[in-house]
């Protein structure tokens, strides 16, 4: 069998290629692209089983989701491996690429690797985006909402390109179907060709090693195969042990249906995208867009074309000054906005309250009644930052009395 | 040589325990999976006893067909079924009642007043008014309904 596949395949050259020595002081941080890998390949496997009883139609999505959590068996557990594995995503992707920063590991003659692994990056988000709509609940709605409302604001085409992603101007059954086919045709595509290119050039350059590995010490490390990736394998059932138990013992949160007319509801982001929503509000009136475009645009850019930026050589992050306090400072500053939109207060309203922030609209509209409920209200004042004052409706009745 | 020796033991120790703990991955996330894809294939089908019409107005010695609808749970979804059979009082206030899926491969099946044969228009299916098959490939006669009458009205079994 094996002279038969050998006459046929070049194997012995791939076997060869396999147990190449990696460079010395290899350490379980270059495991991390591995893991990635692995959990890629989880979710793809995870998501492909959860499309056997999911619907992308508002009418069905929710009910579909409620189905997979409580009736099919292992449903709960497959739909909690894939949810946690989202996030368990996020947090590798992010690792792996602190520890190419850390070694400088993307500067040339590895640029390429680093551009296609930032791009892998951006599509892990688009994963995550597209995803947490489709359970077609609360958080679903409303943090697709505001998450295509930040693309409206890029300057020229944002209006245009909410508009292609919600496939109309509202959000409702072709979004969740547009989404869908993102989430579960598209990217995936995109993300395997991505981590194929990605891969090519990882075994073509060879590993990056340790900045301060010598040219000797480059060749001379253990093999590829078997040793680095026993380790690797061992980094998984690591992971999948831990990702396991999380499914088993942490349910997926599902909320209510969506109600597009629920303003009670405080929307809230997955917690990968708490950094973004924490940033937005500190860039108010003219300077909205720079939370909502700019930031994140240049942001994005700059990491994409850091191999081109940095120029200075190759050595761990500590020996970089200006690097370290560049990296710090995103890392530092990214933790803590997720922090702060993680904890941040949720807006305490009352009934009453809600009631009332539609009354001055009747009240503009009617301009009959300028004695308000509003005095009665104690609770939820920071509400009312629209409240008309007295002056402003009788202006508003002097306007409508003037036009009869 | 002992060297070589011992590194070719922890090469072999190390493929062994590779693909060991790759297949422990895989059967602890396949089971559930599969679990998962299959479960349908071993839920129980509920049945439940659906309202055909007042036995008076379907009393009749040829076959009639009749076509209902009933609501069941499908998945998540409470469905509507429609369902089309041959009815007849075969006297005694016995009722023959057959589905017309063919027990072939699932076409529905005609009755022929002439020939008095429910005809598959498929493969060619023959089955006599009793249900057996009179000709081609089924392997089984008719599927003929569970039958009841209360109160003046013929309920049959779905399944």
């Amino acid at each position: 069998m094996r002279q038969f596949l050998n006459e046929r395949l070049p194997l012995e050259a791939f076997s060869a290629h396999l147990r190449k020595p990696l460079p010395k002081h290899i350490n379980l941080l270059f495991s991390l692209g591995s893991l990635a890998m692995f959990l890629l390949i989880l979710q793809a496997v995870t998501g492909a089983f959860l499309a056997f009883y999911y619907s992308p139609s508002p009418e069905h999505a929710h009910n579909a989701v409620t189905y997979i959590s409580t009736e099919v068996p292992f449903g709960a557990f497959v739909r909690g491996l894939h949810h946690w594995g989202a996030s368990a995503m996020v947090i590798v992707v992010v690792l792996h690429l602190l520890r190419v920063v850390l070694y400088s590991s993307y500067k040339a003659p590895r640029e390429l690797t680093w551009i296609f692994g930032v791009l892998l990056l951006l599509v892990v988000l688009g994963f995550g985006f597209t995803g947490y709509l489709l359970p077609w609940d609360e958080k679903a709605y409303w943090a697709t909402v505001v998450g295509v409302e930040i693309a409206s604001t890029a300057p020229g085409l944002g209006d245009f390109v909410a508009k292609v992603m919600r496939g109309g101007t509202e959000i409702g059954a072709v979004t969740l179907s547009r989404f869908y086919a993102l989430h579960t045709i598209w990217l995936p595509w995109l993300a395997f060709g991505l981590v194929g290119v990605h891969l090519f050039f990882v075994r073509y350059y060879g590993s990056s090693g340790k900045p301060e590995n010598t040219p000797e010490e480059m060749k001379t490390g253990k093999p590829f195969y078997p040793d680095q990736v026993f380790e690797d394998v061992v980094g998984m059932l690591i992971l999948f042990v831990a990702l396991a138990a999380v499914a088993l013992f942490v349910p997926v949160p599902l909320e209510d249906v969506a109600d597009p007319t629920n303003a009670d509801y405080d929307p809230r982001p997955e917690w990968y995208f708490l950094f973004l929503f924490q940033l937005l509000k500190y860039f108010q009136g003219p300077f909205e867009i720079l939370g909502t475009f700019v930031i994140p645009t240049v942001g994005m850019l700059l990491l994409l074309f850091l191999p081109f930026l940095d120029r200075s050589e190759r050595a761990v992050l500590w020996k970089r000054p200006i690097a370290l306090t560049v990296t710090s400072v995103c890392v530092v500053g990214i933790v803590v906005l997720t922090i702060l939109g993680g904890t941040s207060k949720k807006l305490e309203t009352t009934e009453a309250a809600i009631q009332e922030t539609t009354q001055p609209t009747e009240q503009v509209q009617g301009a009959a009644t300028p004695d308000t409920d509003a005095e009665t209200v104690d609770e939820g004042e920071a509400v009312f930052d629209f409240q008309l004052t007295e002056e402003e409706i009788e202006g508003a009745v002097e306007v409508e009395e003037g036009q009869q | 040589m002992e060297k070589r020796g011992r590194r070719s033991f922890l090469v072999f120790s190390k493929n062994w325990a590779t693909a060991f703990i790759g297949g422990i991955i895989s059967l602890a996330a396949g089971i559930p999976l599969i679990g998962f894809a299959i479960s349908p294939a071993f839920k129980k089908a509920e049945s439940k006893w659906v309202d055909l019409g007042l036995a008076d107005r379907l009393k009749n010695s040829r076959f009639k067909k009749v076509d209902y609808t009933f609501t069941a749970k499908d998945g998540w979804v409470q469905a509507t079924k429609k369902r089309s059979v041959y009815v007849t009082d075969v006297g005694n206030g016995e009722w023959s009642v057959f589905s017309r899926t063919c027990s072939h491969l699932g076409c529905l099946v005609r009755w022929d007043e002439n020939q008095e044969s429910f005809l598959c228009p498929c493969h060619g299916a023959i089955f006599d008014k009793t249900g057996a098959v009179v000709a081609g490939p089924p392997p089984e006669p008719l599927q003929k309904l569970e039958t009841k009458v209360e109160a003046g009205i013929l309920y049959v079994k779905e399944t």
